[in-house]
């Protein structure tokens, strides 16, 4: 994304922002670690919407299913099984994956809003065998109490673990999206008939594209368990996907820090509005409204767009 | 780089927000309340909430608790627990509330309670009817203000045992509630009466839309009694179809809830009649002048009759208030010993509240719907009262299921 | 418990009406979406919020006409029109502007609508439930199979024939339904025979909230109405235009004939699953075919 010598020359900002957010434990009230790490856990979540939506151009709607799968089987695993919490945490992503596979086998043949609404009904299912399956996953009441290890338990550990897991993962993705694997994929979003007709496997790259993407959802899911101690259905309800959707949309979808940015102002907003209003989904819509009209490259998308080359891609604007 | 500073500002601001919003009262008790004043389950809040300010208001006009006044802070979790669970840990952190108060939704009282737990903040659960939060998820900083799921069981089993039915159908709401009520009255039910037969069950799921075709489904089977163990907002769609089909008049059904105000009101005089339920409190019932003048009071400040859940929040302050008056402090330790045990005056009579588990020993009154001349809708008839000590579970009961 | 031994023919062919009954609201409220979707190309996810208002209105509405046969009459019909001009003025004001976006902002928009309107709902007509009964001739039940069959249930199994025949008539019959239908395959083409492409997209999206006011007008006197209405209908009403084919009113009919029968069905022979069924019907449609039973129109 940014040239090599000014990534060369940020390293030492880089650094300074690292140690603060390290150190933001020993000054720091617990409630706004705990706001922190939900803000790092719901951008971790849109950022790996966004490497599919953004930079794949898939129409991946019921994103949030692969976060739900990743709780619940991060959650079941420490509940149900004696087995050590690393391999929750490992099991988390890898089934999140299968998942997004299994799906993305069922609706990769379709293109764009079929692919979607598809997804939106695969998903659907999904959340309805985990609301319904009383006996298994709590039905309607979630899993609460969730055995998490000690040291993580308390909401300075929880936001160091999550600080950690969300800056390896955000720099694996920053890595795959500059990756030859990621400006092929890139490609594909902006011309799928070109790549093909240069011999690359369409399918094979977004196929690839959707597991990272529910792997990453998956870890998303586990550390909200971490954080929260509980995992309900509405974590795989498609609303949430939308609010994702949302978040995305807000930051910018066409950067790869937008998401991030999207998400923080969405919960920090939430909680914040949650204290004065019951009409927070009004101002959501309202906002969202705003956004479509006046920033529909989102927030960081509009600061960077006179640096970028024209790029007329997913949701670029007007066509 | 322009982004993270961007983000850095972004994040400030909104903190700042956080942080600068006014830090007055602060020598005040704070309760903070979570619950869901959106969608259907408002109906039954709304009144809690109601109850609770009105008892509260009043012992502040009159000086308060302890020298201070009681401050509480309400906040819409919109029926999702993520954001309910949020806004308790805002509450407990940043607000620092002393008491913790709500919630309809049994995920989230089963989450807060878990999380009041680890913060040792005492919570009075309101509505929620999951007998695990008193029963095997209970401890010590947990409090249920309304009837569970056992109580409901057992008492519906009571009422039930003393008519004739032998074959029995069970249908209800396919989650946690139904499935403990139906669990309940039927398990009871087998104990008093060894001699009934199950013919079969049918479970639908929360917000059906029409339940005319399980209502054919059971007339087939021919049962002598149905329990229909379905609450919330499925209540008055059940009963509509009922009606419309009659099936009051060809099988005689049990449903906990079917008496209650919030279920009864909405159908008007098109509830159907004859149909068995149980509640914790009516309007009309009992005619003591305790509740009239609870029913008096309510209706003056919010120009409505209180239903089942202004009872909750009237006997939730009335615990805080007499709570915190006998430890003599605000402390949170003293605060539970002095509660334990503790006895007051309700508009439905004395009611205590168990040392051992935290629950309210409710009176369950049984009820038959059937019309009055004059009034608009359906009300509750025949009542039998059910005390509070019948409808229990056992210590022992509880103990075995926290072992496990 | 397992299988229930007690099903009889009657048992079976009555059980076959009521779902017959529910299939006519799943399948009016479904065609709407599936119109708007295959013109439009908008999956509106507003239609649901739009059914549970068509449904809060016929309560006003009925309410204020005293509750009598003639004030539902007026209801039946006033509501879902004043739903259509709800969404006429959507259309006009808002939605118009954003036909040249990409479908994600148009999704988006929608969920935009259906949050804002679900908030409205909220103002306007609060928390209580809210019921009203039939018009007194379609109360009580009739005797079919020796089994007591409501009679209002009866009425819409005789409006669902109905408004398929209007919607076949109109698409098929009418000018505006043929521009649609023409726009739908190819709108550029339209708009180059000097149609103006916009209103036909407008008349369309109308009809398709028209239709979504029907289903929640016709469902209002069996039903608690209240908010959550909106969700409920949403995920079904997508998931019978998706086995149905995207665009294709008879394929949301097959759809809701799908939806509406297994469920009933499924209640008959296995009640404590029963909601398994008609999901279990929609995996192996789509596992055999991903695109829908019927073709789509697009």
């Amino acid at each position: 994304m940014s040239p090599p010598g000014m990534r060369f020359k940020s390293a030492g900002f880089a650094f300074a922002a690292l140690a603060v957010l390290f150190l933001l434990p020993a000054v720091l009230p617990r409630y706004y670690l705990y706001l922190l790490s939900l803000v790092l856990v719901t951008g971790l979540l849109a950022t790996s919407l966004n490497l599919v939506l953004g930079f794949g151009g898939i129409y991946q709607f019921h994103h949030a299913v692969f976060y739900g799968a990743g709780a619940y089987v991060f959650a079941l695993m420490l509940m149900k099984t004696g087995l050590p919490a690393w391999l929750a945490y490992v099991s988390a992503p890898a089934a999140a994956a299968l998942l997004s596979l299994l799906m993305g086998l069922i609706c990769i043949r379709l293109s764009k809003l079929y692919f979607g609404m598809l997804q939106i009904s695969l998903g659907s299912l999904v959340w309805v065998v985990v609301y319904r399956w009383y006996g298994f996953t709590g039905g309607d009441d979630g899993l609460q109490g969730i055995p998490v290890p000690g040291a993580l338990s308390s909401t300075s550990g929880a936001y160091i673990f999550v600080l950690a897991v969300c800056l390896l993962c955000l720099a694996l993705m920053y890595r795959i999206v500059n990756s030859p694997f990621g400006r092929i994929f890139q490609s594909i979003r902006d011309n799928p008939e070109r790549s093909a007709a240069i011999g690359v496997d369409v399918r094979q790259h977004q196929l690839i594209g959707l597991v990272l993407a529910g792997a990453f959802a998956g870890v998303a899911g586990a550390l909200f368990v971490t954080v929260e101690g509980s995992a309900f259905p509405e974590m795989l309800f498609w609303t949430l996907s939308l609010e994702i959707l949302v978040m995305c949309l807000l930051g910018g979808w066409l950067t790869f820090w937008g998401p991030m940015l999207g998400a923080a102002i969405i919960v920090v907003l939430r909680t914040w509005v949650g204290i004065y209003t019951d009409y927070w989904t009004l101002i959501l819509g309202v906002i969202l409204m705003l956004l479509i009209y006046f920033l529909p490259d989102g927030v960081l998308g509009r600061a960077r767009k006179k640096k970028t080359i024209e790029n007329p891609v997913a949701g670029a604007g007007k066509v | 780089m322009k982004r993270k500073s961007l983000i850095a500002i972004c994040l400030a601001v909104g903190m700042a927000g956080l942080l600068c919003s006014p830090a007055a009262w602060a020598r005040s008790i704070k309760v903070g309340i979570v619950d869901c004043y959106s969608g259907p389950p408002s109906t039954y809040t709304n009144d809690v909430r109601d109850a609770f300010k009105l008892v509260v208001d009043q012992v502040n006009a009159a000086g308060g608790v302890l020298g201070r006044k009681i401050e509480f802070f309400a906040r819409d979790s919109k029926f999702k627990v993520d954001l309910g669970l949020a806004e308790a840990k805002e509450l407990i952190m940043r607000k620092d509330v002393d008491i913790m108060m709500g919630t309809i939704n049994s995920a989230l009282a089963l989450a807060i309670s878990n999380l009041c737990k680890k913060e040792k903040v005492p919570f009075f659960v309101t509505f929620a009817k999951s007998a695990k939060i008193t029963g095997a998820k209970g401890h010590r900083y947990v409090f249920s203000m309304n009837e569970n799921t056992a109580m409901a069981g057992k008492a519906g089993a009571e009422g039930l045992a003393k008519r004739p039915y032998v074959k029995y159908w069970i249908a209800g709401d396919d989650y946690e509630y139904g499935h403990a009520i139906a669990g309940g009255v039927w398990s009871n039910l087998k104990t008093i009466k060894p001699g009934v037969k199950l013919l079969g069950q049918s479970w639908w799921k929360v917000g059906e839309p029409d339940f005319t075709p399980y209502i054919t489904a059971i007339l087939s089977a021919k049962p002598d009694a149905v329990i229909v163990a379905t609450g919330g907002r499925d209540c008055v769609p059940f009963l509509k179809a009922a009606q419309a089909t009659g099936f009051n008049r060809r099988v005689p059904f049990y449903m906990h809830t079917a008496t209650e105000l919030a279920t009864l009101k909405p159908l008007g005089l098109q509830a159907p009649e004859g149909v068995i339920g149980t509640s914790n409190y009516y309007y009309y019932y009992p005619q003591t002048a305790a509740n009239k003048a609870f029913v008096k009071s309510f209706k003056a400040a919010y120009g409505r009759n209180p239903a089942v859940g202004a009872l909750y929040g009237y006997v939730a302050a009335k615990f805080m208030i007499r709570g915190f008056n006998k430890a003599g402090k605000i402390d949170t330790e003293k605060f539970i010993d002095a509660l334990e045990g503790m006895r007051i005056d309700s508009p439905v009579g004395p009611l205590t509240l168990r040392a051992f588990d935290h629950q309210v020993m409710y009176p369950m009154f049984m009820g038959v719907t059937h019309k009055v001349p004059g009034m608009k809708y359906l009300m509750a008839a025949d009542i039998v009262t059910l005390p509070g000590k019948d409808v229990m579970p056992a210590v022992a009961e509880i103990k075995k299921a926290r072992a496990r | 418990m397992g299988f229930a031994g007690h099903v009889t023919l009657a048992a079976f062919c009555q059980q076959v009406l009521v779902g017959l009954s529910r299939t006519t609201i799943l399948f009016i409220v479904a065609s709407g979406l599936s119109l708007v979707l295959g013109v439009l190309r908008i999956p509106n996810i507003a239609h649901g919020s739009l059914y549970m208002i068509g449904a809060f209105l016929t309560y006003s509405l009925v309410r204020l006409g005293g509750g009598g046969s003639a004030g539902f009459w007026m209801a039946l019909l006033a509501a879902p029109l004043g739903v259509a001009l709800l969404s006429f003025v959507v259309e006009r004001g808002l939605l118009c502007r954003l036909y040249e976006r990409e479908h994600l902002m148009l999704l988006l928009f929608t969920f935009a609508l259906m949050l804002v309107f679900g908030d409205l709902v909220k103002m306007i007509w609060g928390a209580d439930y809210r019921s009203f009964a039939e018009p007194p001739f379609l109360q009580g039940s009739v005797l079919i199979f020796g089994l007591p069959f409501p009679r209002y249930n009866l009425f819409l199994l005789a409006v669902g024939p109905l408004v398929a025949i209007g919607l076949y008539l109109l698409t098929n019959r009418t000018k505006i339904g043929k521009i649609a239908r023409a726009a739908a395959v190819d709108r550029e083409m339209v708009g180059a025979m000097g149609i103006n492409v916009s209103w036909v997209f407008a008349s369309v999206f109308v009809i398709g909230c028209f239709l979504a006011g029907l289903g929640g007008a016709l469902v209002a006197p069996t039903q608690n109405i209240t908010q959550g209405m909106d969700h409920a209908i949403i995920i079904e009403a997508f998931l019978i235009v998706i086995i149905g084919g995207l665009g294709n009113i008879w394929g949301a009919l097959l759809g809701a004939l799908i939806f509406g029968l297994t469920d009933a069905v499924g209640i008959l022979i296995w009640p404590q699953f029963a909601i398994v069924f008609p999901y279990m019907a929609v995996v192996v449609v789509l596992v055999f075919c991903p695109k829908g039973l019927l073709k789509s129109i697009w």
